[in-house]
């Protein structure tokens, strides 16, 4: 009989990463084809085998730990390093939306009337919607770290409650910023103001849906049974992945909400 | 040689723009629109309160030296229209 002599996963042989290799020359050819010929339907497919591939790839990872009992302990360590460097990148990812507003601000340029908010941009008042934004995302912080201790304690019904009130506070966040873009008086084209309002907010509400979505997964995994209260590392990176999504939040909110206005 | 008379440079003191340890740099942009915008509010507060707006001339000489002609004339042009940008 067949066993290994080591502590790692030799995952078995998989067609996920190369239908995801696809959906990305699919999603960026099918971007090139929306933007000069009028036509959506490459990107639409590239979109669809993306969402097929993260949903058939993460079921596949679900099995092979929860179910077949690959992760052990060494295996965990790794996928630990592997969300900590994920989440380092996205870091970085941010950092260049949070350098290109600074250096538009921290000097503005004569076209702007040597002043930050430009000339003729009524920024939103922070102390409005974007303060309740706030709150929101600490109290989810709050929450879902209640979340966590419950799930150590073993205390199911703890969890489900903790983790359904972050996710709700998720998307009372998306709904109130979707309101906030939707009323806002400048747009993505009122220069370098709407800009780097527009895309630095936007990266952060995509980033806030990824993670209210993975905050889901966990709700149907935890009401599945599929985690212990000493091994539920699914859990723990999503958490990680909600306090980064405050953390990016925090940094706009003081930068470009309270000081940029 | 077009007169020896046309050559010499005309009577009265001419300086450049004196060192602004404002700005110390070697992009000198702001010292240029710095001064225009003082030249302009100079004039505006003098005319404000009556008085005559002799002493604004050192910033007009600061920005006409420093700013290069097309954007004294774009910006000027955007006075006339309402569109300047700056808070004048």
């Amino acid at each position: 009989m067949n066993h290994q002599t080591h502590a790692f996963h030799m995952v078995n042989p998989s067609p996920w990463p190369l239908t995801g290799a696809l959906s990305a020359l699919l999603i960026t050819s099918g971007l090139t084809m929306w933007f000069h010929f009028n036509s959506m339907t490459l990107m639409l497919l590239g979109l669809l085998a993306c969402i097929m591939t993260m949903y058939q790839w993460w079921r596949d990872i679900v099995r092979e730990g929860t179910y077949q009992g690959h992760h052990t302990p060494t295996v965990q360590k790794g996928l630990r390093y592997g969300m900590v460097l994920f989440i380092i990148s996205e870091v970085f990812f941010f950092a260049g939306f949070f350098w290109a507003f600074y250096h538009s601000s921290l000097a503005p340029t004569p076209e702007l009337g040597g002043y930050w908010p430009p000339a003729g941009i009524n920024p939103l008042n922070p102390t409005e919607v974007p303060l309740l934004n706030t709150a929101i995302l600490l109290a989810s912080g709050v929450s879902i770290t209640w979340a966590h201790h419950s799930l150590m304690e073993g205390h199911r019904k703890h969890v489900i409650q903790s983790l359904l009130t972050t996710i709700i506070l998720g998307i009372y966040f998306t709904l109130l910023q979707a309101s906030e873009y939707f009323e806002a008086p400048f747009t993505i084209s009122d220069g370098i103001y709407g800009s780097t309002f527009f895309v630095a907010t936007g990266f952060h509400g995509l980033h806030v849906i990824i993670g209210s979505t993975f905050l889901t997964v966990c709700l149907i995994r935890q009401l599945l049974f599929h985690f212990t209260s000493k091994h539920h590392f699914g859990f723990e990176a999503a958490a990680w992945y909600w306090h980064f999504v405050d953390v990016v939040w925090l940094f706009l909110y003081v930068s470009i909400y309270w000081w940029g206005s | 040689m077009l007169g020896v008379e046309a050559q010499k440079p005309p009577k009265g003191k001419w300086t450049t723009a004196p060192f602004d340890p404002r700005f110390p740099n070697q992009n000198q942009t702001r010292n240029c629109y710095q001064n225009f915008l003082d030249y302009h509010r100079c004039v505006k507060a003098m005319n404000r309160r009556g008085k005559s707006a002799q002493p604004c001339e050192y910033y007009f000489r600061e920005y006409r030296s420093l700013c290069p002609i097309s954007w004294v004339q774009r910006w000027n042009q955007q006075i006339q229209d309402g569109t300047f940008a700056g808070k004048i």
